[in-house]
């Protein structure tokens, strides 16, 4: 069977497909929704006594001597689940004012507001509730979109248009809007309406396949990596557009494909197949075309521990000899240079980790990094939250959230000597801050926020 | 060959392909770039050349050593062969420069008092020696953004430790989530902290360069590489510090009790069984295939996930009588978000990519005379569809070939000045 003709007729609606018997009626659920849907309303009231406060902004920033790099940026946030508030949150750490849109029926499981997961990528956000669903809340988005710099969403294609707010509509009110649509394939193209998530789309990729030992059965990655990977070009899009936009008054509209972001981070395994019609091939530890021998992953002292050890250079093998003692077989023929080390690397390894099964990850990262030998743990979560280099740099920050209390989540590490990223605040609870941005931004009557919100629209 | 994966291009259902309007101005127009990074950040002034800056490339005379990293075109190595440098360097100026010699730091000091940003990957303290980091730098250009990516940043007990790809993936908890059980953590395939730091990087620059519109002054953006894999690993952190969760590496079958890998008649499949179950066995029991899955205990998610083994093991079953195929195309009908596991060469053939066209010719006038093989590639090109312009890939530059120019049009020097650097090894 021709491999390429398979890929070649995948389309979403095929005509030869049929569905199984008895399942039409179950034909759609709507994402991740499980996981229960905390509110906490003695929070939110108080919270929205804050916001209430005219001095809240000002003081904020009083307190620090120097501009946030992106105040005055607004951003009209309607993101969910991870590719887009991953995004989103880049920019409100370093002070855009993003708006996150949410309603009650979609606040659920990883959009659910008091959640870990909800917190940690939504911080320094603030939360309002439009339901879109609703005749009049088109007219509300629209009034929002005129007050913003930028909007950015990451639904299948067909949702902001749906609602009337695809970019040719923003336009309308908003000539010089920055409009990011980011979906796992993308707004054009055969596969644009393939029901896509992080996993599915690394399978796409090819990375999946790839990411294994060699002649071994696809492993792939044990997390969502193309999400993140995908809101980085995201956000990159956008400090771009915004640029033009200053040379230029014009805004635009940038089409993101998730599936593509992650080939553009397969680039030169991609270009040796244009190129050389080479095809990639799971590599393992392996060092692949990377000059260096001995280098891989080695079994250490104590349950289930791991280093790593790239040996390159003369000097570095030189060093790790003087390390290990300079056992008899480093001095052998066969690794007595760095292409015969790459010939018997298979042997060299072996040799290499009856060493190391002596010892911790941390003492041969030590002992190695000392010595000028690249070498690093093969580090866990835990392992992670307790480096001290990382601690060192605090990469880690503590804050507190009004119903999860005191937590922990990674910094961002884009460190800006002058106008670092800043915790302003935990991510919003539902709704937080709709007495804000609505009367505040929008200058809605109170009567009329009140309507709205009694009418559910606002809700 | 090539060609043929081409002529196969098919656009069978969606909303037409809209051409884009001509770029008049491309995104970052004017902002100009020097770009001393190796292989560990030559990807983040890609990017930033990608959208239309200006960037020079600045390797040591004889070229930087990142030019020999394979794969090589025809599989030859050759300096000006290398794919991952042509990749990572396309539409950049290069030019050649010694600066461990006192006339190269003299050069690179006037380059950075007309430049935005400069990009390196140096250890620490190297550029200091010769006076030429971003605090001596900014003395005399005090609108200069500068960025550093190294292993482990520039500050910290480890900031002079050495660093590499599989350093990064292993310090920054990437490789302890990946590969299975019963084998060694495993890296990602390539150079996936390279990039995610490149990325990061490249967004410090823009962050710096707005901030910079309204203070008038520059600053120094510290990237680590392993920073940079700690903050993409999506639910690892978020479950430890939330859940006390530390996650393991679990194989294709089991990816945190909701993905798993199965083997297909052609190849794996990746399913999503966290949701959708009654779906998932009613789909099973119209083909005779649901076993015992039907019974009452299997509504229970806790029961499921205690007993994964049972499920995976008939679920195997099943998906062995199918196609990736067959069974993508159901689940997408069902909205199941599940996804055939590609090899590289469908990965890259796939009639979506180039309906979307996301390679990019490039040319390669300097192979012509080499004969046999067309000079023109097709680049992955960036994930990115921009309204206000199309993409354009200029390829990286050979070692040294816009010296003449740019050290005539930036600097003003003379033939006969560069004819002296160049005898004295500076260029």
């Amino acid at each position: 069977m021709d491999k390429n003709r398979l890929f070649n007729n995948l389309t979403c609606h095929s005509e030869g497909a049929q569905r199984p018997k008895n399942l039409l009626s179950n034909s759609f659920r709507s994402f991740l929704s499980s996981g229960p849907e905390l509110r906490a309303s003695a929070h939110q009231d108080k919270l929205h006594e804050e916001s209430r406060d005219p001095e809240r902004q000002r003081r904020v920033t009083d307190e620090h001597p120097y501009k946030n790099a992106l105040e005055g940026i607004r951003v009209l946030d309607f993101t969910w689940l991870l590719a887009g508030p991953y995004a989103t949150r880049i920019l409100a750490d370093f002070g855009a004012e993003v708006i996150k849109v949410q309603s009650q029926k979609v606040a659920t499981g990883a959009e659910s507001n008091s959640t870990g997961y909800f917190n940690t990528w939504n911080r320094n956000k603030l939360g309002i509730t439009l339901d879109m669903s609703c005749p009049e809340a088109r007219d509300i988005a629209l009034r929002l979109v005129k007050m913003s710099d930028i909007v950015m969403e990451n639904f299948t294609p067909r949702v902001m248009s749906n609602w009337g707010l695809s970019y040719d509509e923003l336009v309308e009110v908003k000539p010089n809007i920055i409009m990011l649509s980011m979906s796992g394939m993308g707004e054009a193209g055969p596969w644009r309406d393939f029901i896509a998530l992080g996993p599915t789309i690394q399978a796409f990729s090819g990375i999946t396949h790839l990411t294994s030992f060699p002649k071994s059965p696809p492993l792939g990655l044990g997390y969502s990596y193309a999400d993140p990977a995908a809101g980085l070009f995201a956000v990159l899009a956008v400090l771009a557009a915004l640029e033009h936009r200053d040379e230029t008054g014009q805004g635009q509209h940038i089409d993101i494909s998730e599936y593509e972001t992650m080939c553009s981070l397969l680039g030169p395994a991609i270009l040796d197949y244009t190129v050389n019609h080479n095809v990639a091939t799971p590599q393992g530890n392996n060092p692949g075309y990377i000059a260096a021998a001995p280098y891989g992953c080695y079994k250490c002292l104590g349950d289930d521990r791991w280093c790593v050890i790239a040996v390159s250079m003369e000097e570095e093998w030189q060093a790790l000899r003087d390390v290990l003692g300079h056992p008899a077989w480093s001095r052998e023929e066969r690794f007595s240079t760095l292409s015969r080390r790459k010939e018997h690397s298979e042997e060299l390894n072996e040799l290499l980790e009856q060493w190391t099964v002596k010892h911790t990850p941390e003492e041969i990262m030590n002992l190695l990094q000392q010595a000028s030998v690249p070498a690093g743990i093969v580090e866990d979560a835990n392992d992670l939250a307790n480096d001290t280099q990382l601690t060192a740099r605090n990469f880690f920050i503590q804050t507190e959230h009004p119903v999860l209390g005191k937590t922990t989540s990674d910094n961002t590490p884009i460190k800006l000597s002058r106008t670092p990223a800043r915790f302003r605040r935990p991510a919003p609870l539902l709704g937080q801050d709709n007495y804000y941005v609505y009367r505040e931004i929008l200058g809605m009557s109170e009567q009329e926020l009140s309507q709205y919100i009694k009418e559910g629209v606002i809700s | 060959m090539q060609r043929r994966f081409f002529a196969t291009l098919r656009v069978t259902g969606g909303r037409e392909l809209r051409p884009y309007v001509r770029r008049e101005h491309s995104l970052l127009a004017g902002l100009e770039i020097l770009d001393l990074a190796d292989e560990k950040a030559s990807f983040c002034s890609k990017l930033l050349a990608d959208l239309g800056a200006e960037v020079i490339k600045i390797e040591r005379p004889g070229g930087d050593a990142s030019r020999w990293i394979g794969p090589f075109w025809q599989n030859t190595p050759h300096p000006e062969r290398s794919l991952p440098f042509w990749h990572n360097n396309s539409n950049k100026l290069g030019i050649t420069l010694n600066l461990e010699k006192k006339d190269g730091q003299r050069i690179l000091r006037q380059l950075a008092s007309k430049t935005d940003v400069v990009i390196e990957t140096f250890p620490p303290r190297y550029l200091k020696k010769l006076e030429l980091d971003y605090e001596s730098l900014s003395q005399i250009n005090s609108r200069l953004i500068s960025a550093s990516v190294t292993g482990f940043g520039q500050s910290g007990p480890h900031k002079q430790y050495k660093s590499c790809d599989i350093i990064a993936s292993a310090t920054g908890g990437q490789m302890c989530v990946c590969g299975a059980p019963d084998t060694p953590p495993l890296k990602p395939y390539g150079e996936q902290s390279y990039y995610i730091a490149s990325l990061f990087a490249a967004i410090g620059i823009l962050i710096a360069l707005r901030e910079r519109k309204h203070s008038g002054k520059g600053q120094h953006i510290d990237i680590s590489l392993q920073e940079a894999v700690a903050a993409t690993l999506e639910h690892v952190l978020v479950r430890y510090f939330y859940d006390n969760v530390v996650s393991q590496r679990q194989g294709g079958s089991r990816q945190n009790n909701s993905f798993c890998l199965l083997p297909c008649k052609d190849g794996y499949i990746l399913l999503m069984i966290a949701r959708d179950w009654d779906i998932l066995v009613e789909w099973l029991d119209s083909e005779g295939m649901a076993s015992d899955l039907k019974e009452e205990k299997w509504q229970d998610e806790q029961y499921r996930r205690q007993h994964w083994n049972h499920i995976v093991d008939i679920l195997t079953y099943w998906t062995k009588t199918h196609t990736r195929a067959e069974l993508f195309k159901l689940a997408q009908l069902m909205h199941l978000p599940w996804a055939p596991v590609a090899s590289q060469e469908e990965a890259v053939n796939s009639t979506h990519l180039l309906a979307r066209n996301f390679f990019v010719s490039v040319e390669h006038p300097e192979l012509a005379n080499t004969g046999l093989t067309p000079h023109i590639y097709k680049y992955p090109g960036a994930p990115y569809k921009f309204s206000s312009s199309t993409m354009k890939l200029r390829r990286a530059p050979l070692i040294g070939e816009h010296n003449t120019q740019v050290y005539q049009e930036k600097l003003g020097l003379s033939i006969s000045d560069l004819e002296r650097l160049s005898a004295s090894k500076v260029i």
